[in-house]
């Protein structure tokens, strides 16, 4: 009896690992390729060679990577692809995997697009966040420019800059924190993230429970970003400098 | 019982979810909208079609006393084995169908089904009870999907006709126990005729 | 130079660090949140099977919440266990529902069979309820979800069984409730499911007054 159940098992187990190890390489490459694919969808799109600089930085098990998009040809840049997840809230089931694309026009920097990479929300709810046209992509739509962004949902703070997904806001809050770590990431690449204590100090607090606010902090975010004079903070980041590797593809 | 039978069974005289009540969490947990039933009750009914099978197959070999673990490791592996094989080869269906997959292993339609028919029947039998089975299962689901979706956001498969006005109750938890619960009734009304 | 903060301390942190500080979730919340705002049966769909079947009578429904609960402590336990030592060392995690559903299947026989030996009396009331655990989606539910969750083994236990005491609180309230509709004069096309169903739904639409009454991890 049991010899019988030991080798049902057994063959069981056998047999998913044998699929595992087949799929594996084929699973790998198809999403190597929809994150390429993915990187060129958030950013506007250009006619010629796109070239890939890419830095990752690491955060306890996190990778955010951060693509420069250079369009060959001509040696303008394209963007910035950066595929982060939200690092510091999950949503219902699991972390939100986004890729945001960041174009600079005019010397100011802008949110072009923004593609869900991996979620794993309630079906009709959480899980239309990678429908076209949702809330929350319209809220970054009515507010393209990150740096005048609040990062939470209008639901916990009235100054928020994104509306949730209806009857979803433990996912609409996974997204909106996937985005500000997605532009911490944009930021650090362009060596433009100030991580000094003062800095950190000054910073918004992303808890949940908007009572807890200073006085100060609360009027700042109200008005959107806070800007910190720090000229000293500026030295600690060098040594979290981006380290590219170079890549290409071509983009048709 | 013909062939006939034995799929057409699974629409009215076994009908899964108003009949037997079987696979209730992925019942009232997926049917926010009508796509969302008809993408579940189909990677449901593959599930389904092969297990039965592969049960068929081993069903003498299996002592009755560990018969359930024994089902259960199989539709377990079964489950894996398919959405890896999704995931490689056929990723746009993965990414419409993937979220209801790992949702399978814990539908007791399954193991019901395993229990009830294919440990007793030949392999063809259980092959088309799956395809019956599957069939009104998906009928269900999408059913109730569509009545939740057109009461919870006025919309039916993704096309909006009411704007933002519809209750939203009916696409969360409650939406779900209350839809199943009327829809059934509506069910065993027509049935009886 | 200009830098701009409206990115979270959180977040900053994190960046200067490189490591995500979790904040610790107290245990009252994971109690709560577990018992009341995402109660199992009502806000997660899970364990509905044995929530219809079994919701007849107050007494056999305590009885089933106290099966549900021992099986979910102890497959907790070996769940994470195995989780930590095993799957995630070796790299096997796609292993993880074949091995959880194994677990929980031979544990529920191996509880029986103790139980049977050890204490008759205990075995009497709740003997008939561990088979139908088997067939619980709630257990195998919960021993994913406190994977993904990245509890440790004592707030995963506390999770656990927190739920399962979410799971019997709402069995006896449905209970209480259905012995009163046994009384009562329901139309006929209702009776039986549907009706437990629907009232289901308006016990689900109460628990969602809960909501928000914790932070939630």
């Amino acid at each position: 009896m049991f010899v019988v159940l030991f080798s049902i098992t057994a063959i069981s187990a056998l047999l998913v690992g044998l699929v595992n190890n087949l799929t594996k390489g084929v699973i790998a490459s198809t999403e190597a390729a929809n994150k390429d694919m993915a990187k060129l969808e958030v950013l506007p799109t250009f006619e010629g060679e796109a070239e890939f600089e890419l830095s990752t930085k690491k955060i306890g098990d996190f990778d955010i990577n951060v693509t420069k998009v250079v369009n060959k040809s001509d040696n303008t840049l394209v963007g910035y692809a950066v595929e982060a997840p939200s690092i510091t809230k999950s949503g219902y089931a699991d972390r939100i995997y986004l890729m945001v694309g960041f174009v600079e026009q005019e010397g100011e920097t802008l949110i072009h697009g923004v593609k869900v990479l991996s979620q794993k929300e309630t079906p009709g709810l959480g899980a239309n966040m990678t429908k076209a046209d949702n809330a929350l992509e319209r809220s970054i739509k009515a507010e393209p420019n990150p740096a005048k962004m609040v990062f939470k949902v209008k639901k916990d703070d009235a100054s928020g800059s994104f509306d949730s997904l209806t009857g979803s806001t433990i996912s609409s809050r996974a997204y909106t924190n996937a985005i500000e770590t997605a532009y911490a990431g944009y930021l650090w690449a362009t060596g433009r993230l100030d991580t000094s204590e003062e800095a950190i100090e000054a910073a918004p607090t992303g808890a949940t429970t908007p009572a807890e606010y200073s006085d100060a902090a609360a009027s700042d975010t109200a008005t959107g970003a806070t800007v910190v004079e720090g000229v000293e903070g500026v030295a600690d980041n060098n040594e979290s400098e981006p380290e590219a590797q170079k890549g290409e593809i071509s983009n048709e | 019982m013909s062939k006939l039978q034995i799929i057409t069974k699974g629409f009215f005289k076994e009908n899964p979810t108003f009949v037997l009540v079987l696979g209730m969490c992925p019942t009232i947990g997926v049917t926010s909208s009508a796509i969302n039933g008809m993408g579940m009750g189909v990677a449901t009914m593959a599930v389904l079609i092969m297990s039965n099978i592969v049960i068929s197959l081993i069903k003498n070999l299996i002592p009755a006393k560990v018969r359930i673990p024994a089902f259960i490791v199989v539709i377990a592996s079964f489950v894996t084995i398919i959405e890896m094989l999704m995931k490689a080869y056929v990723p746009a269906l993965y990414a419409s169908l993937g979220v209801f997959i790992p949702l399978i292993v814990v539908n007791c339609i399954i193991l019901g089904r395993a229990e009830a028919f294919a440990s007793k029947n030949g392999v063809l039998d259980s092959a088309l009870d799956g395809v019956g089975i599957g069939l009104g299962f998906t009928m269900s689901l999408t059913v109730i999907g569509a009545v939740r979706e057109v009461l919870g956001s006025g919309s039916i498969f993704g096309f909006n006709f009411m704007g933002d006005v519809m209750p939203l109750i009916f696409i969360l938890a409650p939406g779900g126990f209350l839809v199943l619960g009327y829809v059934m009734v509506l069910f065993n009304k027509i049935a009886k005729r | 130079m200009q830098t701009i903060t409206n990115i979270s301390q959180e977040i900053l942190e994190a960046f200067s660090t490189g490591e995500v500080t979790v904040v610790p979730i107290t245990l009252f919340a994971i109690v709560i949140g577990a018992i009341f705002v995402n109660n199992v049966v009502l806000a997660q769909f899970l364990g509905i099977c044995p929530f219809l079947g079994v919701s007849s009578k107050v007494e056999t429904s305590l009885g089933m919440g106290m099966a549900v609960t021992f099986v979910m402590a102890l497959s907790s336990i070996v769940t994470w266990c195995l989780q930590e030592f095993v799957l995630m060392p070796f790299g096997i995690e796609y292993m993880q529902t074949i091995v959880f559903i194994l677990v929980i299947a031979a544990l529920v026989q191996m509880v029986e069979i103790v139980l049977k030996k050890v204490s008759p009396a205990l075995y009497q009331a709740l003997g008939i309820f561990l088979p139908l655990i088997t067939t619980n989606c709630a257990v195998l539910g919960v021993a994913i979800l406190m994977v993904q969750k990245e509890f440790t083994l004592i707030t995963g236990v506390v999770y656990s069984v927190a739920t399962a005491l979410g799971f019997a609180l709402a069995l006896v309230l449905f209970a209480g409730i259905r012995e009163r509709l046994d009384v009562e004069d329901v139309p006929e096309a209702l009776r039986g499911v549907p009706i437990a169903l629907i009232t289901a739904g308006l016990l689900a639409m109460a628990f969602m007054g809960f909501a928000n009454v914790v932070a939630l991890p």
